[in-house]
């Protein structure tokens, strides 16, 4: 339980999964269900308040949390269960975006937006925390920064997610960094 | 203030420049200090996302979440038709059971005789194309079965006798369907309608070895 309590690269996590309680939930029992939401429900919901920026994060959360109930059947053990379960927690989260019609929009937006914040952001609050600045970044390079560099995915992955190029996850990615340096006090 | 180099830092960091823009860039930070300062400072940045901790919401969203699983369960998500079998009366499992064993060996049977096997429509067709049908030697889905049916051995006490009963002719039921499925697919490996058909019967004790146990834990 203890080493969930950090949030680590997807690849990193080790912890052995409670198979018992996955193959109880699998089963239709809630409460085993009600477990694994309780040991994961930290790293989800910071996985999605980080991707969103906060908005709608606990509806997405409890909407995750539904579909990895749903979908238990058909979790086969070919990767951890943590693994899985973030993979389809980040799917519902882009989908969510998705079915907003506003992805392409709001990453080409975001080379403006980019400059605008770029500049407000040269002068930056000292008092703002790592995680509001993370917040104000534009949607398209938080969601990239988050999936890379808290979730540990790679660059060609997010491009199949987020259907860009690896090039665009690489740029929006360094420019998230260059306007994030800033706020490490 | 940035240069040529700037842009590159974070591929440099991420180990993603080709050896000579490696070699390029090296060189330059030898003799730039502020590309030297950014380039400590992008490492902070990333050390500092792969340490963020979890923080849970400020509120128990589990009311939000309880309530829908009753409708959605991870057993109807596998298959629609077991949502509905569970309604049935024992009477009428026993007799779906019976059905099941009837159509699974007259079908195989048709096919095993020249029958006109693609005009026969599967027993239930499994309609989620979320779902993937166990392949015949599929270690997970053997894994799972066993697991299951540890779990029901173990609580099988907590059943009454007219479950345990009934639950046991369906098993058998659809025992028997696997395995006349499976001869037959031992001479006729391509035919679509038998593998559908052993997918199927898969499927279905999956499903109620899941209902089982689930029984068993409730219980």
């Amino acid at each position: 339980m203890e080493a969930l309590a950090l949030v680590s690269p997807v690849q990193s996590v080790s912890a052995a999964e409670p198979s018992r309680t996955v193959a109880r939930a699998a089963g239709g029992d809630v409460s085993a269900f009600e477990d694994l939401y309780r040991t994961h429900l930290p790293r989800v919901h910071s996985l999605v308040r980080r991707m969103t920026g906060g908005r709608d994060a606990d509806e997405l959360t409890q909407d995750i949390f539904v579909r990895i109930w749903q979908k238990l059947g058909t979790f086969r053990g070919d990767s951890s269960f943590t693994t899985w379960m973030h993979r389809l927690a980040v799917n519902v989260v882009i989908e969510r975006f998705r079915s907003e019609q506003t992805r392409r929009a709001r990453l080409h937006d975001g080379e403006a937006i980019f400059e605008t914040l770029a500049g407000r952001m040269e002068t930056p609050d000292l008092g703002m925390d790592f995680e509001t600045a993370l917040e104000k970044l534009p949607d398209g390079a938080r969601e990239i920064f988050v999936l890379h560099d808290v979730e540990g995915y790679k660059h060609h992955e997010i491009a199949t997610l987020l259907d860009i190029s690896a090039g665009t996850s690489k740029a929006q990615l360094h420019r998230a960094r260059m306007m994030l340096r800033k706020h490490l006090k | 203030m940035e240069d040529l180099w700037t842009g590159r830092l974070s591929e440099y960091l991420d180990d993603e420049l080709s050896s000579d823009d490696r070699r390029g860039l090296e060189s330059h930070l030898a003799g730039c200090d502020a590309c030297r300062e950014t380039l400590a400072e992008l490492r902070g940045v990333v050390s500092r996302a792969g340490a963020l901790p979890a923080r849970p919401p400020a509120a128990d969203l589990w009311r939000g979440i309880a309530p829908r699983l009753d409708r959605r369960g991870s057993v109807t998500a596998f298959t629609p038709q077991v949502h509905r079998r569970f309604s049935f009366t024992l009477p009428q499992l026993v007799a779906a059971g019976l059905a099941l064993m009837v159509m699974s060996g007259g079908g195989v049977w048709v096919l095993n005789n020249g029958g006109r096997a693609t005009s026969l429509p599967p027993l239930a067709a499994n309609t989620d194309p979320n779902v993937v049908p166990a392949a015949i030697a599929d270690p997970h889905y053997d894994e799972a079965i066993a697991d299951l049916e540890q779990a029901l051995q173990a609580g099988r006490s907590q059943l009454d006798p007219g479950t345990i009963k009934v639950l046991e002719a369906n098993l058998a039921a659809i025992d028997a369907a696997i395995e006349q499925s499976r001869q037959a697919l031992a001479t006729d490996p391509a035919n679509v309608y038998l593998n559908s058909h052993l997918a199927d019967a898969r499927q279905r004790k999956l499903a109620l070895l899941r209902r089982a146990a689930a029984l068993v834990n409730r219980g």
